[in-house]
């Protein structure tokens, strides 16, 4: 727990309206880390991860992202988005724009490229993504792994210092699921930082740093994956992986 | 005053008057009561230009009013959705207020209680009955509008306004960007609706001396009093083929912008 950690969340809580969602939540990463946050749902992960980037407010504690304050009520919430890539379980492409129109949006809309610098970085994320011949397809024109992974172009097309993924293959089909995996173990071996809830607890094993274990809005324990895994210290901990492990 | 009730009774005292007149003169091969008769057709076209500027008429004003109803209308439906406090509630107010007066009552209050103005465009002046007309018929479907506008903009998906907001973009970029293009397109088949609605409702602006398409017709029978069907006919054709071209036309607007749908999900 260095003065340097990239990113540091300290005690936050939140509450939506009198029930408490999170309580005193605590973690951090360092640049180029992966943390995976597990928990059964309802546990406040998705929460805690969208107070990251403030689609979710957390009313108190500490989110400092590379020395600045994130809950700091003068913080310009549209330049930390602009930092901060997010990918949705729902994927929520924009409907009525092409693969490449929803990865130049952002692009040409927030840092000001022009039409034409904006497409050709939309179409080299896209072909990142190992999307390169779906540039004019429309969302519905895809399938679901397809789409999502127009999500990661899309958030990957900002050149973000950090990466959020919310669920990023809990409404795919099994058998899509592989391909958005494929992409992420990429963006882990270049480095990004990544900060991801999921249920891949293979993911998880193969590339987290730190697994962050959450239950009722607490962190009931975390740690490097080999250890929280093959010998958690919580009772609660190694109920949770029994009952996902059954489902594999 | 109905309207509607006096053109009615008019119709069928003419459909009588008709079936008289065949009985009287012979016909000319088909029975001639549902088409008319020759003499009355014959007034009807030697008077069409007169109908002709009635029909510029209607299609000025509901050109106008709907363009009205639209810069004023869209902006309305967006408060709706995404403003606040006092602005809100204004156009909230102003929206009820204006669905729930009669159309009448509402020409009747700009022309004769506000009094618009002549307004002189250097090439064409607008009388002040035409400008009155133009700001009710307008305003009313400002207030239609705008409730076609808040339910397509909200039946748009949060996610999307959340995507875009997770990339950088304000609330306003986003609702601009991603909201706004997608809520057009479902807003055509309302849109639709309510261009007919305020094409034949430009009819009731005879209660502001104006003569359009309707309120002419009713002066031609009036003249000559067996020729009321014909008239009538001849009216609804032009009607009919306004609506039905601009139908077509914002149907082709719509499957020209439809959003591609895949078979796979």
């Amino acid at each position: 727990m260095s003065d340097d950690d990239f990113l540091r969340v300290t005690d936050v809580s939140k509450w939506y309206g009198e029930e408490q969602v999170l309580h005193d939540v605590s973690f951090e990463m360092d640049r180029g880390d992966v943390t995976v946050l597990i928990g059964p749902s309802g546990s406040g992960k998705s929460t805690m991860l969208r107070c990251v980037n403030r689609l979710a407010e957390a009313q108190e504690g500490s989110i400092l992202l590379d020395g600045e304050e994130v809950l700091s009520p003068d913080l310009d919430v549209d330049e930390l988005r602009r930092e901060v890539g997010m990918v949705f379980q729902g994927f929520n492409l924009f409907a009525h724009l092409t693969a490449v129109g929803n990865v130049a949006l952002g692009p040409r809309r927030v840092l000001g490229l022009s039409e034409t610098e904006a497409r050709e970085r939309a179409e080299d994320q896209l072909e990142r993504v190992g999307l390169g011949e779906q540039f004019d397809s429309y969302p519905a024109e895809l399938s679901g792994g397809q789409q999502q992974r127009v999500g990661i172009a899309r958030a990957l097309a900002m050149e973000p210092k950090l990466m959020l993924f919310d669920e990023p293959t809990s409404a795919l089909d099994p058998e899509l699921i592989g391909e958005v995996l494929e992409v992420m173990h990429g963006l882990v071996d270049e480095g990004m930082t990544m900060l991801v809830v999921t249920h891949e607890m293979s993911f998880a094993r193969a590339v987290a740093d730190e697994v962050v274990f959450l239950d009722d809005g607490r962190v009931v324990e975390r740690g490097p994956p080999e250890q929280l895994f093959e010998r958690p210290e919580e009772e609660r901990t190694g109920r949770f992986l029994e009952r996902i492990a059954s489902h594999d | 005053m109905s309207v509607a009730g006096t053109l009615a009774l008019a119709a069928v005292e003419s459909l009588g008057a008709a079936a008289r007149a065949t009985a009287v003169a012979p016909p000319t091969g088909l029975s001639t009561a549902f088409v008319g008769d020759a003499v009355d057709w014959e007034f009807v076209f030697r008077n069409a230009d007169y109908l002709g500027v009635g029909a510029l008429l209607t299609i000025g004003l509901t050109v106008a009013s709907i363009l009205l109803g639209f810069v004023v209308g869209f902006p309305a439906g967006a408060v709706e959705v995404y403003g606040d406090g006092y602005l809100k509630r204004a156009v909230n107010v102003a929206g009820v207020v204006l669905r729930g007066t009669p159309i009448v009552v509402i020409l009747i209050v700009m022309y004769f209680v506000v009094g618009v103005p002549q307004i002189n465009l250097g090439v064409v002046s607008i009388s002040s009955a035409m400008t009155a007309g133009i700001l009710g018929l307008g305003l009313r479907s400002a207030a239609y509008q705008s409730q076609i506008f808040r339910a397509t903009l909200a039946s748009v998906d949060d996610g999307q306004l959340e995507a875009g907001r997770s990339l950088g973009l304000s609330r306003f970029e986003a609702v601009r960007y991603v909201v706004v293009p997608q809520a057009l397109r479902r807003s055509i088949p309302g849109f639709q609706n309510e261009f007919t609605i305020v094409l034949k409702d430009t009819s009731i602006v005879f209660a502001i001396g104006l003569a359009e398409l309707l309120t002419r017709g009713y002066d031609l029978f009036s003249e000559q009093t067996t020729a009321v069907l014909e008239v009538i006919l001849f009216i609804s054709a032009i009607y009919f083929v306004l609506t039905f071209t601009t139908n077509r036309a914002l149907d082709r607007l719509g499957s020209y912008y439809a959003i591609p749908e895949g078979e796979s999900t």
